[in-house]
């Protein structure tokens, strides 16, 4: 890691977390893996424990994939500072 | 028409309104990897023709009035579409009136909504001859569509040099499924090669992190800095027609006009290039960014709905970069719809009316208020809850989902062997209308090769 250069730096960045810009956004690298980890789980596990007929696995794949997500989104909070302007 | 049916229209579209509107404000999020996949699973769910087609034109309206709302609250782009109005929006934030960024987007996108929906009908009707011709050769109009994406890219060479090699790369794989039986030899493998190609951005992305040079570009010792600003306040219900001057509305409109009669082009280079000769000779800088961006966002708006809806309604052959990229799975979504049997098909001439202006309608009622006056409370919102992490782990996980159903395990191997090539060339400048153009076309480009 970088020597901080004297900015005034973020409080809310935790010791040991690992910040990368992926696709235009602020993500920690450790929970990007697990968020991939567990989403795949979710839709792919979701989609193979369904009963073999159809519509039933894209179902069951689509609400792991829901799962997942919500699961990701209380897990892995937003890496984004808001900065309110002066009006 | 059943009433049943128009009761889930309405459920339909009120859900992609929705949803579609707290999308639109997450940055980063490409038209083509938010709206395909999940589309695609609506259409392989088994829903009626009339609701899938009003979900999407929902979705797209309500995504494009949104997409515009971190441009102006933040400066940073909600979409690919999105982009090229940062810079007008930065113009009217520094002379201190971001409240008009906002407000002129969206009402433009409005405007764009409303001349695109009638002018697409109406084009449509008049290509309807067309379409045996383009049928017959559709493997050869494809294949012209890639070299004239190509040409029209900005990094033309590289773009015509990818077009044979990505055919083979795709053509290779789905011969490797059918030679170790991964699939029987009468299906072709598209709908998952489709999605890794709109994946391919993220997953180079993501995989640079495992690349030692490449890491400490990527890495950051902060968070993502976002400048917000507070909403102006706007009683009553707005209308667009107020909130536009008679030059911006005039202007809007010819731009939306422009786009849908040039559907077949890309969308942002058509963007760009209006939104700019639109506005080049005021003087005044607020006044001159304000037409710019409604003008651009009323583009992009007609762009959208009219790219979409003209191949599905004349032709039934996705020929534009909007119907080979978001709205594909309406014309191939194997098994339910192929190229010979989509929705241009199961609709039949009148059926299209009601579900497009269902959704529009829909899309624009709830949207449009919601994006005039509460737009900062939507970023915080969105801001604040929904995390980079979860989003790209959602869209990873129904892709590998998709690749899974269509062709088992080494699919998911397969599909990110394109991701990384399509990921790696559009890095270089080769745009998605390229690579799906040549998607389309890789069985027969083969073929022509083969000395």
């Amino acid at each position: 890691m970088q020597a901080n250069t004297g900015q005034k730096t973020v409080p809310t960045v935790k010791e040991g977390q690992v910040l990368a810009e992926v696709w235009e956004d602020v993500v920690d690298v450790r929970e990007l893996l697990l968020s991939l980890l567990i989403s795949t789980t979710g839709a792919l596990g979701g989609y193979i424990i369904a009963p073999d007929a159809a519509p039933y696995p894209l179902i069951c794949g689509l609400t792991g994939a829901l799962l997942a997500f919500i699961v990701c989104a209380v897990l892995f909070k937003p890496k984004r500072e808001l900065i309110d302007e002066e009006v | 028409m059943d009433l049943s049916i128009i009761v889930q229209m309405i459920i339909a579209a009120v859900i992609g309104a929705v949803v579609y509107t707290l999308i639109g404000v997450a940055p980063g999020t490409d038209e083509t990897a938010v709206l395909a996949p999940i589309t695609l699973a609506i259409v392989l769910m088994g829903a009626h023709p009339a609701v899938i087609l009003c979900f999407f034109i929902s979705a797209i309206v309500a995504k494009k009035l949104t997409d515009s709302i971190p441009v102006a609250v933040a400066g940073i782009p909600g979409g690919v579409m999105a982009a090229p109005m940062v810079e007008h929006a930065v113009v009217l934030k520094a002379h201190g009136r971001p409240d008009l960024s906002i407000r002129k987007m969206a009402s433009g996108s409005v405007i764009g909504t409303l001349v695109a929906v009638p002018m697409s009908l109406l084009l449509a009707n008049a290509l309807v001859p067309l379409a045996p011709v383009i049928k017959v050769y559709a493997n050869q109009v494809f294949l012209i569509g890639a070299i004239f994406l190509a040409l029209m890219a900005r990094e033309k060479v590289v773009s015509l040099l990818s077009i044979i090699p990505f055919a083979l790369l795709i053509q290779g794989l789905r011969h490797l499924y059918w030679g170790i039986e991964a699939v029987p030899k009468t299906t072709t493998v598209f709908v998952s090669f489709f999605l890794g190609i709109t994946i391919g951005p993220m997953i180079v992305n993501i995989l640079e992190l495992f690349v030692s040079t490449k890491r400490k570009d990527l890495l950051r010792d902060s968070y993502k800095k976002i400048t917000m600003r507070e909403d102006a306040k706007i009683k009553g219900i707005p209308n667009p027609f107020s909130i536009l001057d008679i030059k911006e509305t005039i202007s809007a409109a010819i731009g939306s006009v422009i786009g849908c009669l040039t559907f077949f082009m890309s969308p942002v280079g058509m963007t760009i290039f209006l939104g700019e000769t639109m506005s080049a000779r005021i003087k005044d800088p607020i006044q001159k960014a304000a037409r710019a961006i409604s003008t651009m966002d009323a583009l992009t708006n007609a762009c959208y709905v009219s790219g979409v809806l003209i191949p599905l309604i004349a032709l039934g052959v996705p020929l534009s970069p909007m119907a080979i990229g978001p709205a594909n799975p309406l014309f191939n979504a194997p098994p339910r719809f192929t190229l010979e049997n989509n929705l241009h098909h199961v609709m039949g001439s009148g059926g299209y009316f009601l579900p497009v202006l269902l959704g529009a309608a829909i899309a624009l009622i709830i949207t449009y208020p919601i994006t005039i006056k509460y737009s900062t409370k939507i970023c915080r919102f969105v801001f604040r809850l929904i995390s980079h992490e979860a989003l790209l782990g959602m869209f990873f996980g129904l892709v590998l989902m998709l690749a899974y159903m269509e062709a088992g395990f080494i699919n998911i191997w397969g599909v990110m062997l394109v991701a990384l090539v399509a990921g790696t060339l559009n890095r270089w400048g080769v745009n998605y209308g390229v690579q799906f153009m040549t998607l389309y076309s890789g069985a027969y480009i083969s073929t022509l090769i083969l000395f």
